[in-house]
């Protein structure tokens, strides 16, 4: 857009007061929105203009107006940006760069027949308020999140990691409607790979609009065809510099209350900050619950399943008379009643998520406990099942990353199948192939299954389980930062007894 | 075809990994029944044969070392066409090929018929064949990172098996063993030749050789991957022997998975179906790895790209799968494979050495 009518972008300065305004009246055809005032001032003509709702009108009266009218001065362009007590004061004589900034809440103020326009940046923002986190919440640790607003966000980070280090690299993404993207890292500490990489992506990106950044994500992620996310998302702000200051990318776009942090690995998404402000044996207990709880939630339906259609032989007999019990009188096969609870399970968790919170929580008692009881009562499902069902279903709600929870609810439906139609074999079969794919998946070009592959064994600690922050003296290995190490280790004396 | 192989630094791999890929290539579905095996050869001595195996392994090991050393970046295919010329380097180099495939195929018949014998008696070999062969295949696109990747956490994933020998350990009876040093010579060591099906997979050092980053490094990972086979299957056979009396050992084809029978948790009864269902991953290494070098090979002697080969030897396998389902049959491409891959993974690099020497001299002396 801006090549094409760059020859048309003559200078249309000096020109009469009236003919601006009927210039700029005929650039803005169908609306009614802009407010062109003339006041004429020590001999001179002088138009102010701008489109309301986009200023602070208080603003305009009190700083712009009131200056320029009880000053007895006779204003020419130089004067103006001299003398008025404001800051943002730019000079343009470009018509486009006049209507982008005008749109963008800008106020302009020309003298009659001057060479170059006066600007005032005095734009309002309608944004909402800091507020807590709501997809990803903690119980200890900052509750803040981030918002709609860039401004906001760029400074939630910067008050966060204090360094000039710190930089916020402009990229404007998008072409009818562009969008500033900003990326985020630390220069002393990311690897200089990564965040090119990073940057051409975003440079390279040739499309029209960006609707939020999960949609940007979805653009610049290695491969489209995975199921797996392969930047996490979040809206923790906390979160986002940890990551940062760890060397890794964070990229924020105007508008979106989220954060991309990249490269993220399989396992980074069962990582919470929580974890870190717990003391390291209560972090890494909750962290194996969720590696533990992943894998219930992948497995145990589809094992149940196996074993009640093949391979009953495995059941302790105990269980297994109860286990019959229950399921004598359903009339179907155990595949069939398996699907069938999980997708009630999907239903409930899809309609407590689109219904008001109040509602919500009504239908998620009756789905629950009513149908579940009557489902039984009927004879349509065992009780196990329910059992089985719910448990892998609360445990897909530990992951602390809701796009990776959904990734692994949704994966439980072909082990279902494969276990269905191949018993444990089946079941085997579908853990190798979703072990191979994870080791195909790249994030930013870096193995997704490091740090066990590539093993690194300096990272494991950070990733799989936590030691104490004495041994946390090392930034992660596996993204290659340019700094390794971030503090030396405490020199500890060992201790005899009684000394 | 250049002797020596120029390879993207994108690709090595470094040398530590050597240790997994080589234990995975050995520990497969050959240690399931390779202790009865032994046990027909050597009795109560069958340890002392083992110990024997081991030793051996380990000296063609690093007469495969040796001779890689002697050349600049080269696996044995450029080697062989170096020493004895393109034709019978050629051949010899077919040679490997038709080792590679028969030992594939090999591997995916005897887990299917475990598969069949202990899960599920009337499944096709068909349809056990195409599920093997999805993941060979999507694994050996992904190339030779993901394959290293796979024999590397397959290791991880599957090793909590030798836990669940700690119970049937604790019955063993020691009497089996004795009186000991029975076996005669000749016994000991058509009892080490026995276990030589199982011991194979060495010879993924000839080809893999030119992968490594870091070459001089590669001698402690080959020697613990050694050690390590021999230890497991070293003791899988005790506590099978020890375990069974040695008529129940004669009857038991899959002696080893007939050990995990016993255990039994408060929830699972019945572990071996786990174990063999847990047993699709202790061999798929295995047979990645061969199609890799299958493919690889290929590629390396005639140009063939390696997907090409890779569907190719896919639907051969295929085709393979659903006609040999006989006992009988199984069994014969596993002697033919095990007869023949003796001579060539265990006897030939240590035939090949003089030639490499001489050849080196040849050399030095035209030099000067």
């Amino acid at each position: 857009m801006r090549k094409g009518h760059k020859r048309n972008s003559s200078n249309i300065f000096p020109i009469k007061i009236d003919q601006l305004e009927k210039l700029m009246i005929s650039k803005f055809e169908n609306n009614d929105d802009l407010s062109f005032t003339v006041f004429h001032h020590q001999n001179k003509n002088i138009a102010v203009f701008y489109i309301p709702y986009q200023v602070t009108p208080d603003k305009v009266d009190n700083l712009l107006l009131k200056q320029l009218l009880e000053n007895k001065t006779s204003w020419n362009t130089e004067s103006i940006l001299n003398k008025m007590p404001l800051s943002s004061g730019k000079k343009s004589d470009r018509m486009e760069n006049i209507l982008e900034d005008l749109i963008k809440g800008c106020v302009f103020v020309y003298v009659e027949d001057e060479d170059e326009i006066v600007s005032y940046s005095m734009q309002t923002i309608e944004k909402r308020d800091l507020s807590k986190a709501e997809t990803e919440t903690v119980v200890i640790g900052p509750q803040v999140a981030f918002t709609e607003s860039l401004t906001t966000n760029l400074n939630i980070m910067r008050w966060r990691i204090h360094s000039t280090d710190l930089v916020l690299e402009k990229i404007m993404v998008g072409k009818r409607f562009s969008r500033e993207v900003r990326l985020i890292y630390v220069k002393s500490i990311a690897n200089e790979t990564d965040v090119n990489t990073m940057r051409q992506r975003l440079q390279d990106l040739e499309v029209d609009e960006l609707e939020d950044i999960n949609v940007l994500i979805q653009y610049i992620e290695d491969s489209s065809m995975t199921i797996f996310p392969q930047f996490y998302a979040t809206e923790l702000p906390d979160r986002t510099s940890y990551a940062i200051s760890q060397g890794r990318i964070g990229v924020l776009m105007e508008n979106s209350p989220t954060a991309i942090i990249a490269p993220s690995t399989f396992f980074s998404f069962f990582e919470s900050t929580e974890d870190l402000y717990m003391r390291w044996n209560t972090g890494s207990f909750l962290r194996i619950l969720r590696f533990i709880a992943m894998f219930i939630s992948l497995t145990l339906t589809p094992f149940y399943v196996a074993a009640v259609t093949y391979h009953f032989e495995i059941i302790p007999t105990q269980l297994l008379v109860s286990l019959g019990q229950s399921r004598a009188s359903v009339p179907f096969p155990p595949i069939f009643e398996a699907i069938f609870l999980e997708l009630m399970i999907e239903l409930l968790r899809e309609a407590g998520a689109r219904l008001p919170t109040k509602v919500g929580q009504t239908i998620g008692i009756v789905g629950g406990v009513v149908v579940g009881t009557a489902a039984v009562q009927a004879g349509i499902t065992s009780n196990i099942l329910i059992i089985f069902v719910t448990i892998s279903a609360l445990a897909s709600f530990t992951v602390p990353s809701y796009l990776m929870g959904t990734t692994i609810r949704l994966l439980r439906f072909p082990m279902i199948l494969l276990a269905g139609m191949l018993g444990l074999i089946g079941m085997m079969f579908g853990l190798c192939f979703l072990l191979i794919h994870l080791l195909r998946v790249t994030t930013l070009g870096r193995p997704y299954l490091s740090p066990i592959y590539p093993f690194r064994m300096q990272d494991i600690n950070k990733v799989l389980f936590r030691l104490p922050q004495a041994f946390q003296g090392k930034r992660f290995a596996s993204f290659m930062p340019k700094d390794l190490i971030r503090f030396g280790k405490y020199a500890s004396k060992k201790k005899d007894i009684d000394e | 075809m250049d002797v020596n192989v120029k390879l993207k630094p994108s690709l090595s791999i470094e040398a530590f990994y050597l240790f997994f890929i080589i234990t995975s290539i050995q520990l497969g579905v050959g240690m399931m029944g390779a202790p009865r095996y032994i046990f027909l050869e050597a009795k109560q001595d069958s340890w002392i044969s083992i110990i024997l195996a081991i030793i051996f392994s380990l000296i063609v090991l690093f007469v495969m070392l040796y001779i890689l050393k002697q050349y600049e970046n080269a696996d044995i295919l450029g080697i062989q066409v170096d020493i004895f010329g393109k034709w019978i380097g050629k051949l010899l180099g077919l040679a490997y090929i038709a080792y590679f495939a028969g030992a594939l195929l090999s591997v995916v018949l005897t887990y299917i018929e475990v598969v069949k014998i202990f899960i599920f008696p009337e499944v096709s070999s068909l349809l056990m064949g195409v599920v093997l062969t999805i993941l060979i295949i999507y694994t050996v696109l992904g190339g030779l990172r993901v394959i290293v990747g796979v024999c590397f956490l397959f290791f991880l994933l599957t090793h909590w098996l030798l836990l669940l020998l700690i119970e049937p350990a604790t019955a063993i009876n020691f009497d089996h063993f004795s009186p000991p040093l029975q076996a005669s010579v000749t016994e000991l060591l058509s009892g080490a030749k026995a276990s030589s099906y199982t011991f194979m997979g060495i010879e993924i050092l000839f080809l893999i050789y030119p992968f490594i980053v870091n070459k001089e490094k590669t001698k402690l990972p080959i020697t613990i991957a050694a050690l390590w086979t021999g230890a497991i299957i070293l003791l899988t056979t005790v506590i099978t022997i020890g375990f069974f009396s040695p008529e129940q050992l004669l009857r038991r084809e899959w002696s080893v998975l007939a050990l995990f029978k016993i255990q039994t948790f408060t929830f699972i009864e019945r572990f071996d179906y786990i174990v063999v269902a847990e047993w699709m991953m202790v061999s798929l290494p295995n047979m990645v790895l061969l199609m890799w070098a299958l493919t690889y090979s290929m590629k390396r002697m005639y140009k063939v790209p390696q997907k090409v080969t890779l569907y190719t030897a896919s639907i051969f396998l295929l085709i393979g799968c659903a006609t040999i389902e006989k006992h009988y049959h199984i069994q014969k491409v596993i002697t033919i494979v095990s007869d023949n891959g003796f001579w060539l993974i265990f006897v030939y690099p240590i035939l090949l050495l003089p030639f490499v020497l001489i050849k080196k001299k040849w050399k030095k002396a035209r030099k000067v």
